[in-house]
């Protein structure tokens, strides 16, 4: 069905993007609205989309009335739907979180951070939309651009992080750009269905075959998948602390998707696990990538380090999860990450609120939250009971059909990687407890520092709230993505 | 690996300094140094493009009014070109924010090599 809301979900942020220096240069105070304003706006036409997708199958925009695969295509469909609201309503969270932190450390640089985040959410949902290899090459990089402005945007240290993370990035993003044109010439077309079509054929060639190991490398480097996360902890550590929630819980998400996309629609089932078997590599990556990431954050002191550490963790659950090869599986990874965007937003939003309100950096220093901060320590308590797996948060339904979907393959493998990496971040998170409710309270001498600002508590609490009601939830969201999202080959 | 050099001697051009680049950007620890081999890279990946797009004897693809058309098969491909005009702009647009990174790094530090930032840094 053609409608023109794909645009609107990306003309929405772009143009508030150029509104908020129009809007900020007569009055500063202007930007915060007006990119609120437009998230909201997102959110509610991405629901919309969603559902529209949902009732009526995928809706496709044609540009300049030139039908694919000739013209270029933008759609959504469950898959894109469910990502779109996903990373529509986290930016909101995260941005209105971000309120008092911009003012503390960017001392006031309202334009550049908003503009630039709208940029960033824009990309992505151009990204999540495109429906053809090389615009989704152009977004990845606009988003990218955006996203490293934003890791080192406070100088310094995070200055030198935010330029490994461009090296790094743009060694992905051309790796990536060289795997399309590889695919460009054995198929002589763009458009992803379209390509879908030709492909079959085309398995024996060697030209498909280097193309996709291209692609797999470049998007394993913007997804931070161990072993290529180099520039990840670092740039979640440095990065300022009112732009980390979104880049945590979003960005690395979106390349993710980009894969799930190429290889599921793009290449089908069939192809990338048994004629070009990637996706046997990738679960054991994935298996590697859990167990070490979540062994790393254990020795980790600074917090939103282990909290980096955490992401590629996640990160190869999540990978482990859609390279099973079952429904259960597949959707089981597309929970947890779902699951993922909000509890990170949660924690780096926590780690956030920790250094505004008492400078708490080190895993020991978040004892000071249980004394002054009620609200940060229990929206803390739960988004780490949920990242351990503890029933009824989100975190453990993901992990139970992940957990359910590896054992329909019969890949135990997977199912001790997934229970091992639950040990691991149980682990990690319960040295946190430890630190926070075991020990000794300092002696009160210390000053006593206030509850967080309205609008970091209400986001937290919204976080919270939300990964619980996903958890309780689950049942609709993965029938869901059972009717709307598996693609064909199951 | 004689046929390679023989028939596609392009594209192993292209792989030349496809390599160049990513050696520079790993192995020079100066700033500016990795930014040239970043810039390299992209490069060859443009060269790699439009050499997909190149027909023996094929002509521009323009219809003129004043001339009859050609059959598709005598024009080179424009669409290589196009998407690599595009490349060029995503290029040019992350040289210049990295090289605006470089610069902010240059007032800070007063150095451009890495090790010697990450030694102010300690």
């Amino acid at each position: 069905m053609t409608s023109s809301l794909p645009g609107f979900l990306f003309a929405i942020p772009f143009f508030a993007a150029i509104a908020i220096p129009v809007a900020g240069f007569t009055n500063q105070k202007l930007c915060r609205p007006v990119a609120l304003g437009a998230l909201v706006l997102l959110s509610i036409v991405s629901v919309i989309g969603l559902s529209e997708a949902v009732s009526h199958g995928p809706l496709s925009h044609e540009f300049g009335g030139w039908a694919p695969p000739i013209g270029i295509e933008w759609v959504i469909d469950g898959l894109s739907g469910i990502l779109m609201v996903a990373i529509s309503i986290v930016s909101l969270i995260a941005l209105v979180q971000a309120g008092p932190l911009v003012k503390k450390e960017l001392s006031g640089r309202l334009i550049p951070f908003y503009s630039l985040s709208l940029l960033l959410i824009a990309a992505l949902g151009g990204m999540v939309l495109a429906g053809d290899l090389f615009n989704l090459f152009v977004f990845l990089e606009i988003g990218s651009l955006a996203s490293y402005v934003l890791v080192g945007v406070t100088g310094g240290r995070s200055l030198l992080s935010a330029f490994r993370y461009l090296i790094l990035g743009t060694i992905g993003a051309s790796l990536y750009l060289l795997g399309v044109g590889y695919f460009y010439a054995a198929t002589g077309t763009l458009n992803m269905v379209d390509m879908a079509q030709q492909l079959p054929g085309l398995l024996d060639s060697r030209a498909i075959l280097t193309g996709l190991l291209f692609i797999v490398l470049g998007l394993s480097i913007k997804m931070g998948l161990f072993p290529l996360h180099g520039w990840l902890p670092d740039a979640y550590t440095y990065a300022p602390n009112s732009t980390t929630p979104l880049l945590a819980s979003v960005v690395t998400k979106v390349p993710l998707y980009a894969f799930v996309r190429i290889a599921f629609w793009v290449f089908g089932m069939d192809a990338v696990s048994v004629q070009i078997p990637v996706l046997v590599v990738l679960g054991w990556i994935g298996a590697v990538a859990a167990i070490v990431g979540a062994y790393l954050a254990i020795w980790q002191e600074n917090f939103k380090r282990m909290l980096a550490y955490s992401s590629v963790s996640s990160m190869g659950l999540f990978v482990l999860g859609f390279s099973l090869g079952t429904e259960t599986g597949f959707a089981g990874g597309l929970f947890y990450v779902l699951a993922d965007t909000l509890m990170k937003a949660a924690l780096f939003g926590v780690a956030g609120a920790a250094v505004y309100q008492c400078g708490a950096n080190t895993v020991a220093d978040l004892v000071r939250l249980r004394r002054n901060m009620p609200w940060v320590s229990a929206a803390l308590l739960v988004s780490a009971l949920s990242m351990v797996g503890i029933p009824p948060t989100a975190g453990f339904f993901g992990k139970w059909y992940l957990v359910v979907g590896a054992l329909e393959a019969e890949k135990y493998f997977a199912v001790a990687t997934i229970l091992v990496t639950s040990m691991l971040t149980a682990l990690y998170f319960f040295r946190m407890f430890q630190h926070m409710w075991a020990e000794e309270p300092r002696p009160l001498t210390e000053p006593r520092v206030l509850e967080t600002p309205f609008p970091i508590r209400m986001s937290l609490g919204i976080l919270t709230f939300g990964i619980m009601a996903l958890g309780l939830g689950s049942d609709f969201v993965v029938g869901l993505i059972f009717e709307s999202v598996i693609p064909e080959g199951f | 690996m004689a046929d390679i050099l023989l028939y596609r001697p392009h594209f192993v051009a292209f792989i030349i300094l496809f390599l160049l680049g990513m050696y520079i950007m790993v192995v020079c620890l100066n700033l500016v140094k990795k930014l040239i081999g970043m810039y390299i890279m992209q490069t060859s990946i443009i060269l790699f493009f439009i050499t997909l797009a190149v027909k023996e004897e094929g002509t521009i693809p323009i219809l003129m009014p004043s001339a009859l058309a050609l059959p598709p098969e005598a024009y080179a491909n424009p669409l290589p070109h196009v998407l690599m005009l595009t490349a060029i702009v995503v290029g040019v647009s992350t040289l210049g924010v990295s090289l605006a990174m470089v610069i902010a790094l240059y007032r800070k530090y007063n150095t451009l090599e890495e090790d010697q930032i990450l030694e102010k840094m300690q």
